[in-house]
């Protein structure tokens, strides 16, 4: 691993500290109040790819469980990774592979605008939606006892936000893409 | 800014050693998942919410390090009562209470330092497979401290150039400059650490 590579996985650990540091933000039109936090996996997989995406997320989660109150509202120790929504926690690691792998993989040289913000919406979508819940949801069911249907009839609400979310995400990673870019598009 | 649940107590469980304890919290969580009995888990229960409130001075400190995790508990109790049999819904709300509790009483006992130590340790054996080399994961854990109060102000410095152009923040305006704001700075970073040989 290069120290550029450390500092990237460093700086983005850091980044998703940030965010959610940063008040809710209400948009009006979803009942939910977007943290911004929970789009670190998304933005960290497509930005820097799954590799360095995933080990920015595991050095969060290792902030998370040393008690630093990083998570969003102050949170953080390990009784929130033990408790019943951990999984939604450590599964951003997974969440941040997925999102890096399918986005180093989607994007193409001389792809329109259009075809690569929808490439990383993809990506963001199957990493830090599907996947996210995908570990999340049985961790609940598992921890909790409640049963995965009930659970998965819940995280319905929570769907619009998060696809906002992908949106977003894949958004900011095009304009880094064209300033700062990290990944490298595949040849048409 | 940033207030870390750190205490410097100098109890019996400060002295254990961090490793120790998070083997402990993880056997303790295994074994709790096979206890179905209510008066064990009550009695384990009672006992942990001792234990937590001796090491964090009482029980208001005890309860603000275990809120955020007991509220996601309480909530699915909730649901439980609704959708499971009641003596079921019980038990799994004393089980979880009971590891909720004892991993806040993990955390209030050990130093930061400590874990990052262990992390250190954990990350040994990928140091011998050639992934990473000696001391990264420390290295890694001190630059991203280092780099959050940095960060944190570069984005308010987005947020008040928001204000200033009459604009709300938005996930997808903000998001952009503040990730490549940030990337901006890796390359000055990484040659300041090489500069300093911290990685040989």
């Amino acid at each position: 691993m290069k120290t550029r590579d450390l500092v990237l996985i460093a700086l983005f650990a850091a980044l998703v500290a940030v965010l959610g540091l940063a008040p809710p933000i209400m948009l009006g039109f979803i009942p939910v109040p977007i943290t911004l936090q929970s789009m670190g996996a998304m933005l960290a997989g497509s930005i820097l790819g799954a590799k360095r995406g995933a080990l920015a997320l595991l050095l969060f989660v290792l902030l998370v469980a040393a008690g630093l109150p990083v998570l969003s509202g102050g949170r953080g120790g390990l009784a929130i990774l033990a408790g019943p929504t951990g999984g939604f926690i450590l599964g951003w690691i997974l969440a941040a592979w997925v999102t890096g792998y399918l986005a180093e993989r989607a994007i193409r040289e001389g792809q329109g605008d259009f075809a690569r913000i929808a490439a990383l919406f993809g990506a963001c979508a199957a990493g830090g939606i599907i996947t996210l819940y995908a570990v999340g949801m049985p961790w609940v069911a598992a921890v909790a006892g409640t049963p995965l249907s009930a659970v998965a009839y819940g995280s319905l609400a929570f769907i619009p936000g998060d696809l906002l979310k992908a949106l977003a995400a894949a958004l900011a990673a095009r304009a880094v893409l064209a300033g700062y870019p990290l990944l490298t598009p595949r040849a048409p | 800014m940033m207030s870390t649940p750190i205490t410097t107590g100098q109890g019996w469980l400060h002295r254990q050693r961090a490793g120790t304890k998070l083997a402990a919290l993880a056997i303790l969580g295994v074994i709790l998942f096979l206890v179905h009995s209510l008066d064990v888990l009550v009695a384990a229960l009672v006992i942990a919410a001792a234990i937590l409130a001796h090491v964090s001075g009482g029980l208001t400190p005890a309860l603000r390090l275990a809120r955020p995790a007991l509220i996601s508990v309480l909530l699915f109790f909730a649901i439980n009562l609704l959708v499971l049999p009641v003596p079921e819904a019980v038990a799994v709300f004393l089980r979880v209470t009971v590891l909720v509790l004892a991993a806040a009483i993990v955390t209030a006992t050990t130093q930061l330092a400590e874990i990052v130590a262990v992390i250190d340790r954990l990350a040994r054996p990928f140091e011998r497979m050639g992934l990473m080399q000696r001391g990264d994961a420390g290295l890694a854990v001190g630059l991203c401290l280092r780099l959050i109060p940095d960060i944190r102000a570069q984005y308010s410095e987005l947020v008040d150039a928001h204000r200033a152009r009459g604009l709300k923040v938005r996930p997808w305006t903000i998001m952009a400059p503040l990730a490549i704001r940030v990337l901006m700075r890796a390359d000055a970073i990484a040659d300041a650490i090489d500069a300093r040989g911290l990685r040989p």
